[in-house]
């Protein structure tokens, strides 16, 4: 289908009736709102979309409510939930509900503010990154997401200053047919050190879209921490891009989790574009009834002695479906990488279904240490038979080996808090029927 | 104690995929009794153990397994484990990212039912590692990854002591160790033996007989058991070989041949 516009409601009219920004972001909005016209739907055609099928796909949601800032209850639990934070910022549909940050690093001069307030207030910082990453034109849907985009976190980190404990933002969503554009921006000076973590919150809903946009700037030396946790209702589409330039010696640490959404599709992209810099890129997925996740990484090397180490673990049951493709590129001139990619699937159905793609890109002619590995498949009859001559049933037994399943992904976590809410996630999709 | 549990294999045969492995076999069990299966390689011994624990994939096409005196053939396997069976695998199974203790704690309660407390189970656990001479890292360590052979055995042993089975079949429990792991893994075993517990120890050598002696001893070829006799016959077997019983009984070579 090339037609690119079909009925939509996201026109002129509403574009028109967005709060007022700074000039450089409503040059970024007229530029998306052009290519939200002008590009087609992605079709399976396309090797990036080949697996997803949104073709027919209809614009038709309404723009979550700018004016409901009445504290909405599906962010109540959340926030009680919380472990230790640093700071906190709700965020539900696009109005901010809450925002608090720690004095002591506020003094410091760490920013964690609504994104349009801190285009604003400090356009200086947000000038050179609002859509360099990820840019406007990448596809239909990261274009609307720079045309209708209201809200946001932007989180800057000094040069050299370490924020100890997690800062998290939790974007709430509450209505059917609503449209949100989560878009998170950090950006970690030089020396500095984070951790950042996103959750998305709703209940079921029928028709909505999260098309979100996660910039990560990772400076010299600094070191980061970041974690999405996609916990939206059934009903909900989820599109999230992700991308993160890595300086010289700097390290990001990424955690994605997929439990929610019933079409989930996160694209998770990391380049290491400094002499010595690293990543770790951590995935868990957990698909029921008819949920389809998508994901797709790119581990890019661009700078020499970088080293990459994905792993990303998911379980499906019902007739739910994942894809997993990952690539990794080293670039001609990044000397000596290390680049591991590990992509492990748990059917825990007949019906249920998963895929994973990789390839490799070894442009370098250095040596270049590098390896992946793929599986899909049920949970091992030897290793039901073994528990269950235990004494133990055999759905206590599958129980068991998905928690080890987990575990590979879960040990690596260091964060007792999301360990432990990710083990109560596990644990509610295995008791859940649907 | 109440009447000693029996397991009775009563006229067993069994195909796997379509071929029959288990060629009519008989055999009594009781509490308190130690019964060595020994035999050839592809004699059958761990088809058999299998169809005891009721392992998928094998089709019992004749006779059953009766345990105090219920049929259990078509039961689940843990549903036989919680009536007091037990099996150590011979090729023990790796459990990813599940720990022996918690792995024992979750089978434990199958057995025992829910109500053990968390502290009552530690405590148990502690008695049998010591006993044992189990130290304290392993059971932390995820189900069989990385172990070595003796390690697999000794956990299997562990296994049996805390979920204390009336009937345990061990298979080839003493295959692949070392002279100074087998010792540690048949004293072991030898000492859980009492008027409590009943073994099936199906082995290929008699070696772990020297620390574990047998009541019964049964030789088991081409999916038969072709000779039974008392812990002696173990001797005769050492001294004439598998060769020499089958030359003295007049037994082809073939196994899961076709019964006709
Ligand atoms: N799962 C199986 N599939 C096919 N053949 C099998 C299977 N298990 C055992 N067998 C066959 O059954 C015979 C007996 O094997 P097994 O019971 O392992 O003997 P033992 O334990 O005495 O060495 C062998 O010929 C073996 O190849
Ligand atoms: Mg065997």
């Amino acid at each position: 289908m090339s037609a690119s516009t079909p009925t939509t409601t996201f026109d002129e009219r509403v574009l028109a009736a967005l709060p007022e920004a700074p000039a450089f972001v409503a040059a970024i909005r007229g530029r998306a709102f052009e290519a939200f016209r002008t590009l087609p739907l992605p079709s399976q055609q396309t090797e990036e979309w080949r697996y997803t099928d949104v073709s027919g796909f209809v614009f038709d949601q309404v723009p979550a409510g700018a004016e409901s800032s009445s504290a909405p209850e599906v962010l109540d639990g959340v926030a009680a939930d919380l472990g230790e934070r640093a700071g906190l910022r709700l965020q539900y549909g696009r109005a901010t509900i809450e925002r608090r940050l720690d004095p002591a690093l506020e003094a410091r001069g760490v920013l964690l503010l609504d994104l349009d307030r801190a285009a604003a207030e400090h356009p200086e910082l947000v000038e050179p990154h609002l859509h360099d990453l990820v840019p406007v034109e990448r596809s239909v849907f990261t274009a609307l997401h720079g045309a209708f985009r209201v809200g946001g976190t932007f989180l800057y980190v000094p040069p050299d200053v370490q924020v100890e404990l997690p800062i998290e933002t939790v974007t709430g969503l509450g209505e059917d047919r609503a449209a949100v554009f989560p878009h998170t921006l950090l950006v970690a000076d030089r020396g500095s050190e984070v951790t950042l973590i996103d959750r998305y919150v709703s209940p079921p809903l029928a028709g909505a879209l999260s098309d979100a946009v996660v910039e990560l700037v990772v400076g010299e030396g600094a070191h980061v921490r970041y974690v999405s946790l996609q916990e939206w209702g059934s009903g909900v589409t989820h599109l999230a891009v992700q991308r993160a330039v890595v300086g010289r010696d700097a390290q990001l640490r990424t955690l994605g989790v997929a439990l929610g959404a019933s079409l989930a599709r996160a694209e998770v992209e990391v380049e290491l574009a400094g002499d010595g810099s690293s990543t770790e890129l951590l995935g868990v997925y957990f698909g029921d009834g008819q949920q389809h996740i998508d994901h797709r990484s790119i581990q890019l090397h661009r700078g020499s002695r970088s080293a990459s180490d994905l792993l990303y673990k998911g379980a499906l049951k019902d007739a739910a479906s994942a894809i997993y493709t990952g690539t990794v590129i080293v670039d001609h001139d990044a000397h000596r990488c290390d680049a591991y990619q590990t992509n492990r699937n748990i059917l825990l159905s007949d019906r249920a279904r998963a895929m994973s793609v990789p390839n490799l890109e070894i442009l370098t002619n250095d040596p270049t240490r590098c390896g992946h590995a793929a599986s899909v498949g049920p949970v091992s009859e030897d290793v039901l038979f073994y528990l269950q001559s235990r004494g133990i049933s055999r759905e206590e037994a599958e129980r068991l080996v998905v928690f080890g399943f987990f575990n590979e992904v879960l040990d690596r976590i260091d964060l007792a808090d999301i360990r432990t809410s990710l083990e109560r996630a596990i644990a509610d999709e295995l008791r859940g029927g649907s | 104690m109440s009447e000693p549990a029996v397991l009775e294999v009563r006229g067993l045969r069994a195909s796997v995929e379509g071929k029959e492995i288990l060629r009519g076999i008989d055999l009594v069990v009781r509490q308190g009794e130690v019964h060595a299966v020994m035999g050839p390689n592809g004699s059958g011994k761990s088809t058999l153990a299998s169809v005891i624990m009721g392992r998928p994939g094998y089709e019992v096409t004749e006779g059953a397994v009766l345990f105090e005196g219920e049929d259990i053939t078509g039961l689940p396997p843990d549903e036989r484990a919680r009536r007091g069976l037990f099996l150590a695998l011979q090729y023990p199974v790796e459990v990813p990212g599940v720990s022996v203790v918690n792995f024992l704690r979750t089978a434990y309660r199958s057995v025992k039912g829910e109500e053990v407390s968390a502290l009552a189970f530690r405590k148990h656990m502690k008695e049998k590692m010591e006993a044992l001479g189990i130290d304290d890292q392993i059971v932390q360590r995820y189900v069989n990854q990385g172990f070595s052979g003796g390690e697999k055995k000794k956990v299997e042993v562990l296994q049996l002591a805390v979920l204390e089975p009336k009937i345990a079949v061990l298979d080839e429990t003493d295959s692949g160790l070392d002279i100074d792991s087998l010792r540690a893994v048949a004293t072991g075993i030898d000492r859980l033996i009492g008027p409590h517990l009943g073994v099936l120890l199906i082995t290929h050598y008699q070696r772990i007989l020297t620390y574990i002696r047998p009541t019964f001893v049964h030789v088991m070829m081409a999916g038969r058991i072709v000779k039974d006799g008392g812990a002696e016959l173990a001797h005769e077997l050492e001294a004439k070989g598998y060769e020499g019983i089958r030359r003295e009984l007049g037994l082809e070579e073939t196994v899961g041949a076709p019964a006709e």
